[in-house]
């Protein structure tokens, strides 16, 4: 039998039945994840079939796009969702405590060798800390929620090998921005993004979070790291002891492809409207006059993000022509940054903290773009209309690009000096 | 599932759920989600919709989202079935799980024959596109296993019956 990657070792260990015809399976899941817009889709199928949740124990829900609720359509769409979840005695719902994909990771449901289902496509995130996660609709979602299965085709895998010292200033966005460079909007589509930390350096676990959240823009099913020790630190640290299965892929495992992308020398790059794969070094870059920068969204607005982007607003501010709104991944990134002394630094400094949750990265909440406005954010889609007017455009950046920029007014391609000095 | 026939609406590749339907029309509200259809990509084009049209696009369809508003307005706006070079895996089966037909060219050139405006009929189950002047278009037949949730009339009629 040939060598198999890792998400084929996940899903066969997870396998019920293997349905004969198209590869589609049959599979248990180890955890459901859902949020207030996308499971407020579910609950009348869910109530009119008369639906029981298969294991409770096994369900995090989390109010993050409504948090709190802007208008009242939503505060209604959030207190019925409120109320399922409630009513549903969920254990793990999580009130107001950031992002759902954020409070995923920070929670023990969440494990290396796991298989998760989540109503929200970016649900690859898990994939930062070895889990086989991927987002789905809210139809899909209720049959989980009944039978603690789903249907799936093996994906093929696309092995990414990253090289090389990643440059002090550079970060995960940087490297999953230059990936979209390379596969675009659909090279990784139906496929698992595997990815080996080979680097000097290694990846940080934030930047890890960020290139997986990611690999759902290269519309990947899954995007997951192999497990190692920066992976077992993080399980350490959260749970007190290593309590998953980590798995690995063979080393023969058959891939259809394999990538090497170095990251020695890799410098800032750039998302341009309207694509998250419209990308281009920052060097190249013509400058933009920015109105709006935002650090922020499941992509980033983590304590490495909010530490970077203070560096950089240490002493300095925000350009008087721009609106810079922070929003931390989860209350308990919010805390740290509070007692790292972060989130005084930033508010000297000009920019706006706000609740934990999605703010404007869907169009949703406070901080969303007018017709003239032109933002730079850690974000991970800038499609055209989805922070908000249609004629607003959106560059994706890093924290430290994001940063940068709300000081000047401008991305602008020298932010990090000229070629010559850099 | 019946034969499905109407005005073909072209678009090109990479058409995201954000596209597809604006966040702003998000909401639990029918109307409110049917009028959303393509509203910033051209606001004129929801209202001028006929039952059984069909949506025409290149690769990569419905990237992005998982919100099954985007799916609810294509059917709330009678969208008979989604032709496409090919689909975004979430996309897929969101449509599919709610019984609207997703196919794809079985020769991706054949788009290019196809224009806005243009009459279609579509057999999903036979996998066949024809056009008002007779020519046939080949797509690609659904499987096993999509054909059976057709059938059932959507997913959770999978469901075991308690
Ligand atoms: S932060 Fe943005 S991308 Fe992440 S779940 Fe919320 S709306 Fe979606």
């Amino acid at each position: 039998m040939s060598g198999r990657t890792l998400s084929d070792k996940v899903i066969d260990a997870h396998t019920v039945d293997e349905h004969d015809t198209n590869l589609f399976r049959r599979v248990t899941v180890d955890a459901v994840l859902g949020h207030d817009a996308t499971t407020a889709l579910l609950i009348d199928d869910f109530e009119r079939r008369g639906v029981s949740i298969w294991d409770r124990s096994r369900v995090l829900l989390a109010n993050d796009h409504f948090s709190p609720p802007a208008t009242a359509e939503r505060a209604d769409i959030s207190n019925r969702f409120l109320a399922f979840a409630r009513e549903q005695d969920i254990p793990n719902l999580m009130l107001d405590r950031g992002i759902c994909h954020q409070l995923l990771v920070e929670h023990r449901l969440c494990q290396a060798g796991g298989l998760i289902v989540g109503a929200d496509s970016h649900t690859v995130m898990a994939g930062g800390i070895g889990a086989c996660a991927t987002g789905m609709g809210a139809t899909d979602i209720l049959f989980t929620l009944a039978t603690g299965t789903t249907w799936l085709r093996r994906p093929e895998t696309i092995a990414v090998r990253l090289h090389g010292e990643l440059p002090a200033q550079s970060a995960g966005r940087d490297v999953v921005l230059a990936l979209l460079a390379v596969l675009g909007e659909s090279g990784a589509q139906y496929r698992s993004l595997e990815f080996h930390d080979e680097s000097t350096t290694r990846l940080g676990q934030d930047d890890r979070f960020a290139i997986a959240n990611m690999a759902v823009e290269i519309g990947a099913k899954f995007g997951v790291f192999v497990p190692d020790e920066v992976t077992e630190d993080y399980y350490l640290q959260r749970d007190g002891e290593f309590l998953g299965t980590p798995v690995r892929p063979d080393a023969d495992a058959v891939y259809e492809r394999v990538i090497d992308l170095d990251l020695s020398g890799l410098d800032a790059r750039v998302a341009k409207p309207w694509s998250p794969a419209n990308v281009v070094p920052l060097r190249e870059l013509e400058p933009v006059r920015i109105t709006s920068a935002f650090l922020g969204s499941c992509a980033s607005g983590r304590l490495s993000d909010i530490a970077a982007v203070a560096e950089e607003l240490a002493d300095r501010k925000v350009h008087p022509e721009v609106r810079f709104v922070v929003i931390p991944a989860s209350v308990a990134v919010f805390q740290q940054a509070l007692r790292a002394g972060y989130v005084e630094t930033l508010t000297e400094a000009g920019a706006i903290v706000n609740h934990s949750s999605c703010g404007a990265c869907g169009g949703i909440d406070k901080g969303v773009l007018g017709a003239q406005d032109v933002c730079v954010s850690s974000s991970n889609r800038n499609f055209r209309g989805r922070m908000g007017h249609w004629q607003s455009r959106t560059y994706l950046a890093s924290p430290r690009t994001v940063a940068r920029a709300a000081i000047r007014g401008v991305l602008a391609p020298d932010l990090y000096g000229t070629r010559e000095d850099s | 599932m019946n034969p499905i026939s109407g005005r073909v609406w072209l678009f090109g590749d990479d058409l995201n759920t954000d596209v597809i339907h604006p966040p702003a029309f998000y909401s639990l509200d029918p109307d409110k989600v049917r009028r959303g259809l393509f509203h910033g990509y051209d606001p004129e084009l929801q209202p001028n919709l006929e039952p059984g049209d069909v949506v025409v696009a290149g690769r990569n369809f419905g990237c992005g989202s998982s919100r099954e508003t985007s799916i609810r307005a294509l059917k709330l706006n009678h969208i008979g079935a989604v032709i496409a070079v090919d689909f975004a895996r979430i996309f897929f089966r969101n449509a599919t799980n709610n019984g609207l037909p997703c196919l794809t060219f079985d020769d991706p050139a054949d788009l290019e024959r196809l224009t806005t405006g243009q009459r279609v009929s579509v057999d999903p189950d036979r996998a066949r596109l024809r056009t008002g002047d007779g020519t046939t278009i080949a797509l690609t037949p659904p499987g096993e296993f999509v054909r059976q949730i057709w059938a059932a009339g959507g997913l959770l009629e999978l469901l075991p019956k308690s």
